[in-house]
């Protein structure tokens, strides 16, 4: 059924011209069965058997019409569609407008759970079909195949559409480390190992500055050593009453550092925290509450 | 081995359908017992339910699950072939239905009521159901590809005997037991106390008497079932329109009861030079046959007899020997016929359905000169062999007499043979008339009613079962009746000179029958759509309506009983409970309105019954 090259297109409405229609595997058994309860009605001189497969026969070429009838004349546009979390279930909102019941229906994007419907009746209906985007961004969620084997699961009869406004998906949730950058500082390097903020002589550190002999290799950065970076020391200072400026951690790939920088600002939201965001082609100076929240998330999910 | 674990969700899902799959079962068991595993097609149609409950056991998934449906409708068919008689064909349509309510419950899920499922299961039926008449009755049909049987075998249940030996039966046992049923074409019952013959004995040891059709296998024709003697059945009279429709119950025999006269139909039947008529047709089953009426004397009756129906073995029976003989002087079988029949009659014989045994040596002897009581296989026995003394050729038959004639309550009427009726006469060859029967019971001197087995009985239940017969008989000739032969002449009815477009007819139709399926489909479920409170009031305002009554623009459902109850004040009671109880179906927030919604159904039906006896 993938053959069928997908519609693109912000509204559609099925039809002729774009609705296809096959029989299933069960359609086809059902055919081989009737074929055979008409050669034992010859054969026995029966009209059991002979009127059975008529009435099977007939329920085919009915059930044809009926399946194709489930999805002709079904209207489909793109609702608003709310940004969510890469990897995890996004819900694409759907209008459907149905000119007559509908009964089977199943839409499923790729990779997908689909979505079904068991009885539509007339009249405007709003879907969230989910999808699992791969990738932040705007990002499209894909060809979405609608179809239906109702009413006997003789026949499937479906479309691919191609619905053409993206979702903006911000980049997955996932803890790990990610760049502090104090309150007007310029320190391009620094970041911390935790996301509670730590208290001295513990791991916790809050900033870096260059490194001192008399600091001794305890408070030494040693990844960054590695790293060829330069030799620094942690500096243990409770940042509690500052305002988090957060980056990305220059320590781990630039997506995975978004991917943290995401998980912290749900977490900071959800504690009540303000904070603010740097990005390298963008500022967010430090806020609180869901705009700040969903300003944050956009930003990481259009950042290049 | 593992069962897997079947997964709560899909369980839940498959729940609607797995239940109308397990009832479709039922009925494809209640209709399998009636079914006897001897041949190859009742093997497999067994074979088939059984796989049909262990997949049903086994299927967890939606693709499983419509395997079951399918195996059910085509074990509901194969059974079709098998046990066409009106109950087994009412389960088989059960079986069908509930398959397909079945499949559309796998389609639509758990969400919906089964009354609904089962409702939606029909209309599909009935929208199917023209394009598949026109099929069934339009499209020619083929003949059989093989001649090999499907199905078949030998039986044991009860009914006549190839050997008649009445001597050694003690006492007669009466069987009440279903033999045939007969319906008529013009529904004019057939004159009281006819004879339905089956068997012809004519073969004699000096005790029993014996056929000399030989038994044959299923679906082979027997010895004497040649080209020569059996005569070619009359391909221009369809079943459809045979004068008499016989349903014979299963038995041992391939001889069937049939009245002697009139032209067998159908191609299972063959009719033998000595007048039995027998069906190939599978013996563990119902037989259905027809006779058409036919001016034509019957071959059987005209066909010389042979030296067997002569046969008596010498010295077996003397003192009759020598009776017999002593009417070898008069001139012709006509008269030593009237001298055996006078002699009977002046001997006092009498009938007893416990006449003893007879002895081993000159059973017949003992019989018509010491005993002198006895049943008709006594009388018919004693007589042939006195005729044949004679040197008159004649031979014993056995069958039916007369039967009950039921008036089936709304259907036509039909005469029921019972084993009761079970009897035996005698058949003389008379120069010039053929074989004639003459039937030497009715000689003896006892009346009329005695003079052969009675019914035991005939209570409700029974009455309750010939009225069930008849509409089974009524479907059989409906049903069965129909065949090859019958559509030819329906078509040729029908179209006429136009048969030779009959393909493009056919396809017109299909054409037509699928519209019309599809449109009353759409009207169905648009009628099962809606408010059903409002549904049910708006068919108490039809009722209204045709009292003229309805309701005004800007009138209020209370405004409108009060009314009606102007009108009619008997009905005020009833009027203001049907208004509260709408208005609190309105009121009540969705999913709690079921129990509601039921009393108010009640209130507008007993209201309706009340209004529906007004005088308008």
């Amino acid at each position: 059924m993938e053959f069928v090259r997908p519609l693109q297109a912000e509204r559609l409405r099925l039809g002729l011209r774009n609705l296809y229609i096959l029989p299933t595997r069960f359609g086809w058994l059902w055919l081989a069965a009737m074929l055979m309860l008409q050669m034992v009605g010859i054969q026995m001189r029966s009209n059991g058997p002979l009127l059975l497969s008529d009435l099977m026969l007939g329920l085919f070429l009915l059930a044809l019409h009926l399946t194709h009838f489930n999805l002709q004349g079904v209207e489909l546009a793109v609702g608003d569609p709310l940004p969510g979390f890469a990897g995890a279930s996004l819900a694409y909102p759907l209008l459907l407008r149905i000119p007559a019941r509908s009964e089977g229906l199943l839409l499923r994007f790729p990779a997908a759970d689909p979505l079904p419907l068991p009885v539509l009746q007339r009249g405007e209906h709003r879907l969230m079909v989910p999808w699992i985007p791969r990738h932040r961004g705007l990002q499209p969620p894909g060809i979405l195949r609608i179809q239906t084997t109702a009413p006997l699961g003789l026949f499937i009869c479906w479309t691919r559409w191609q619905p053409p406004v993206p979702q903006l998906v911000y980049p997955a949730r996932r803890e790990g480390p990610v760049r502090l950058v104090v309150e007007a500082a310029s320190e391009p390097l620094a970041r911390e190992a935790d996301p509670a903020p730590g208290a001295a002589g513990s791991d916790h550190w809050w900033d870096l500055q260059p490194h001192r002999p008399e600091d001794g290799v305890s408070r030494l950065a040693w990844k960054l050593v590695a790293q060829g970076r330069g030799r620094f020391s942690k500096a243990f200072r409770a940042p509690a009453q500052r305002q988090p400026l957060l980056a990305p951690d220059p320590a781990v790939p630039f997506e995975r550092a978004l991917e943290h920088l995401s998980e912290r600002i749900c977490r900071l939201h959800a504690q009540g925290s303000a904070y603010g965001l740097v990005l390298p082609r963008e500022r967010i100076p430090p806020g609180q509450g869901k705009a700040q929240r969903d300003r944050a998330l956009a930003a990481l999910a259009e950042c290049n | 081995m593992l069962r897997r674990r079947p997964d709560p969700a899909t369980t839940a899902r498959f729940a609607a359908a797995a239940r109308f799959q397990w009832a479709a079962l039922l009925a494809l068991g209640l209709c399998l017992l009636g079914l006897t595993p001897n041949g190859l097609l009742p093997l497999l149609t067994i074979g088939l339910g059984v796989l049909t409950l262990l997949k049903l056991l086994e299927a967890r998934r939606l693709e499983e699950r419509r395997l079951v449906a399918l195996l059910q409708l085509v074990s509901a068919g194969l059974l079709a072939a098998q046990l066409p008689s009106l109950a087994t064909s009412l389960l088989q349509l059960a079986t069908a239905v509930l398959a397909l309510a079945g499949l559309l419950a796998l389609e639509l899920g758990a969400g919906l009521a089964w009354s609904v499922l089962l409702r939606r299961s029909l209309q599909v039926l009935a929208a199917g159901l023209p394009l598949a008449l026109v099929l069934f009755l339009l499209v020619p049909r083929l003949d059989p590809f093989t001649n090999l049987p499907l199905s078949g075998g030998a039986a044991a249940v009860t009914g006549l005997s190839d050997q008649l030996d009445p001597g050694s039966i003690a006492s007669l046992a009466e069987v009440d037991a279903p033999a045939a049923r007969v319906s008529f074409a013009n529904g004019v019952p057939p004159p009281p106390g006819g004879y339905w013959r089956v068997l012809v004995h004519d073969r004699f040891d000096g005790r029993s008497w014996l056929r000399s059709t030989p038994p044959t296998e299923q679906g082979q024709a027997g010895e004497g079932m040649t080209a020569a003697v059996a005569p070619p059945l009359n391909p221009s009279v369809p079943q459809g329109q045979a004068d008499q429709l016989w349903v014979a119950s299963p038995g041992r025999q391939q001889a069937v009861p049939w009245g002697g006269s009139g032209q067998p139909l159908g191609a299972d039947l063959a009719l033998q030079p000595n007048g039995e008529l027998l069906h190939r047709g599978p013996r563990q089953l119902r037989r259905v046959y027809g006779i058409a009426a036919s001016s034509l004397r019957p071959a059987w009756q005209v066909h010389p007899p042979g030296q067997t129906d002569l046969q008596l073995p010498p010295g077996v029976n003397p003192r009759l020997e020598a009776l017999g003989a002593s009417w070898l002087a008069l001139p012709s079988a006509q008269q030593r016929l009237n001298a055996a029949r006078a002699w009977y009659r002046s001997q006092g014989f009498s009938y007893t359905l416990q006449p003893g045994t007879l002895p081993e040596r000159a059973p017949l002897d003992a019989f018509l000169f010491e005993r002198r009581r006895g049943f008709c296989g006594h009388f018919a026995s004693s007589f042939t062999a006195l005729m044949r003394a004679a040197d008159v050729p004649a031979r014993v038959v056995s069958g039916y007499r007369g039967g009950r004639w039921v008036e089936a309550v709304g259907g036509q009427g039909y005469l029921d043979l019972r084993q009761s009726d079970a009897h035996a006469w005698s058949e003389v060859w008379l120069p010039g008339s053929g074989w004639v029967a003459v039937d030497p019971s009715r000689w003896v001197s006892t009346p009329e009613g005695a003079t052969r087995p009675r019914r035991i009985r005939w209570g409700p239940f029974d009455w309750l079962q010939s009225q069930w017969w008849g509409l089974d008989l009524a479907w059989t000739r409906l049903w069965i009746g129909f065949d090859q032969r019958s559509q030819a002449s329906l078509l040729q009815r029908m179209f006429g000179p136009l048969l030779p477009w009959l393909g493009l007819i056919v396809l017109l139709a299909v054409v037509l029958t699928l519209g019309l399926g599809l449109a009353l489909l759409v009207v169905l479920q648009r009628r099962s759509l809606g408010d059903p409170s409002r549904r049910r009031l708006e068919q108490l305002l039809r009722q209204l309506h045709r009292h003229g009554l309805e309701p005004q623009a800007g009138e209020t459902l209370a405004g409108f009983a009060l009314r009606l109850e102007q009108r009619w004040p008997d009905l005020g009671p009833e009027l203001r409970q049907l208004v509260s109880a709408y208005q609190a179906l309105r009121f009540a927030p969705p999913g709690r309105s079921l129990q509601g919604r039921g009393e108010l159904g009640r209130q507008c039906r007993a209201l309706g019954r009340r209004i529906q006896r007004l005088p308008r």
